[in-house]
């Protein structure tokens, strides 16, 4: 399987797990030490700092799963992913990929909308369990999100 | 119009009509927002050098801010003068001259027309008019006040100035977090919500939502009605403060009532909670709420204003501007990006707030005859010695009322 082929796969079980809703599977995808960023395009061109979500260790991965999950109050919805245009490149431990992702919401009483689209600019490494990731910073284009970001990206 | 009869019960009574009617809310942006009032549009550090401009908004205008050679702040109805063509269509930048695209009328950071081609013609022919009066066609003024770090503009000549029109009580809740430290912009985030824009204020207001929606502050106390708080109104009842200091994570007679606090609940990295205080007094929190939208959180470490742009009764844009202080050293920087985590439209407390407003506004759909209930603490308008209480919201309507003439 290429390298390629091989990232496809991971993200294919990426957002199975959080469209399906398995956010407690959400960290294990992740190694120590980790960092998940959503940030928005305005923000990260800027050079501005902010997160939309910021989570810098497998412990704040697993509070905002379990938050998300149980915590947290919003409208019932589905999510799902497309992750297309995956570029993947190996350099020792370090594997860097890029991708586009489009989140498609649907709320009760609604039509399916776009809830944002961007880009996954990641780092993954190698483990036992297969590939996972190191760092996950996912960029949206749009200024002006419609509702909220409820769960991962 | 004439049918929207305000419920006999007067201020404790908001009936769903005043969120969703359409005349309603074409009156609110003529009285209010194009009214006597102060809109926040800016933090001064968006913009720190002259020619620098950022993009914002009074009410659905589409207004400049723009820092001038001068250095002092400038505000403009964001349209050119010849045809009404939208100036500036990104976020913010940095020009010397501001230029439409269309015709090429050029306006200098004054706002004066400087320029156009084809002024005096083409080879002798067609050229404009010689009695064209260049500084008659400037670009649109709008006042700004600028008070330690944060903007303001309005549209109107009758505004007070901005220490009146805040008065003296609200100014110290201001200048506590303003507190003239150079500002540290931290970046944006924007939401645009299903729901009529005095919501956002009201929640704000809504001290008892705290300690029952949001899991975060109920089980780590860091917004509790069994916690030592106050609520801090002007005479308006426009403007509030609601002040509060964190409690712990123990069950009493107020958490045992609250049936989204978790005793065993802990987090798995602490860091997100890691606050330090930094602010004289004992106040943990205040969160502000600035006739007419503007939203100053002070959360523990976490900063911010949230500017509301209405878009119609069913619909408005939040824009949170995260910011620290210039003195910031590195760690702290780090725990304001950290602590943002409860906030914005991924906030593990304010994304409940988007969720439950815009419940409340499908709640208002056919729902003229109905009205909500503000009783909690019972019927006056008193500043407050504790949060178990609506008054801010009864006050608020009193205002609104005022204001409006209903």
């Amino acid at each position: 399987m290429s390298l390629r082929e091989q990232v496809e796969d991971f993200y294919a079980e990426y957002a199975e797990v959080i469209d399906t809703g398995a956010l407690e599977r959400w960290p294990e995808l992740f190694v120590e030490p980790c960092l998940y960023r959503i940030v928005s395009k305005e923000n990260y061109d800027k050079g501005l700092p902010l997160s939309l979500m910021l989570c810098d260790s497998l412990g704040m991965l697993k509070d905002r799963a379990y938050a998300s999950k149980e915590l947290n109050v919003y409208a019932p919805r589905a999510w799902r992913h497309s992750i297309t245009q995956i570029r993947a490149r190996e350099d020792g431990e370090r594997i860097a990929a890029r991708a586009n992702f489009v989140l498609f919401e649907t709320l009760p009483d609604q039509h399916t909308r776009v809830l944002c689209a961007g880009r996954y600019l990641d780092t993954l490494a190698r483990s036992a369990a297969g590939l996972r990731l190191r760092e996950k910073i996912c960029i949206y284009d749009t200024t002006l999100i419609p509702g909220s970001i409820v769960m991962p990206l | 119009m004439n049918e929207r009869a305000w419920p006999a019960e007067g201020d404790s009574r908001v009936p769903y009509w005043v969120y969703t009617d359409e005349t309603i809310y074409r009156r609110e942006l003529e009285r209010i927002f194009h009214g006597p009032t102060w809109s926040y549009v800016a933090l001064e550090c968006e913009i720190p050098h002259a020619g620098d401009w950022k993009r914002s908004w009074i009410g659905e205008k589409s207004v400049l801010v723009v820092r001038g050679e001068d250095g002092a702040i400038n505000g403009f109805l964001n349209r050119c003068a010849h045809r009404g063509v939208r100036l500036c269509e990104q976020e913010s930048g940095h020009v010397r001259q501001l230029r439409c695209p269309y015709h090429q009328w050029t306006y200098d950071l004054d706002g004066r027309l400087m320029g156009m081609p084809f002024r005096h013609g083409v080879k002798g022919v067609g050229g404009m008019p010689a009695d064209f009066q260049f500084s008659e066609h400037g670009l649109t003024p709008i006042r700004i006040a600028a008070r330690r770090g944060a903007v303001f503009g309005s549209l109107s000549t009758d505004t007070p100035p901005l220490e009146d029109y805040f008065g003296e009580k609200m100014l110290a809740f201001y200048d506590r977090v303003f507190d003239g430290r150079g500002l540290r912009l931290l970046g944006y985030s924007r939401q645009r919500l299903a729901a009529n824009w005095k919501l956002m204020l009201e929640n704000i207001k809504d001290t008892c939502h705290a300690s029952l929606l949001h899991v975060f502050f109920v089980t780590f106390g860091l917004f509790r009605v069994d916690n030592p708080s106050k609520v801090r109104m002007d005479e308006s009842g426009l403007h509030t403060a609601l002040i509060s200091e964190r409690g712990k994570q123990e069950l009493n007679e107020g958490t045992r009532q609250m049936h989204s606090f978790q005793q065993q609940l802990a987090l798995q990295d602490p860091r997100l909670l890691d606050t330090v205080r930094e602010f004289p007094g004992d106040a943990t929190v205040i969160m502000h709420t600035f006739w007419p939208n503007l939203i100053l959180q002070q959360q523990s470490n976490t900063l911010a204003t949230r500017q509301i742009v209405p878009r119609g009764p069913q619909e408005f844009d939040l824009h949170w501007t995260f910011f620290g202080y210039a003195s910031d050293d590195e760690e702290m920087t780090q725990r304001r990006l950290r602590q943002a985590n409860l906030m914005g439209p991924g906030g593990l407390v304010s994304m409940d707030d988007g969720e439950i407003i815009t419940r409340a506004q499908d709640g208002f759909r056919n729902a003229a005859d109905a009205a909500g209930i503000n009783e909690m603490g019972g019927h006056d308008y008193a500043d407050s010695e504790h949060m178990v209480t609506d008054v801010a919201l009864r006050a608020f309507y009193r205002g609104y009322r005022n204001v409006m003439g209903l």
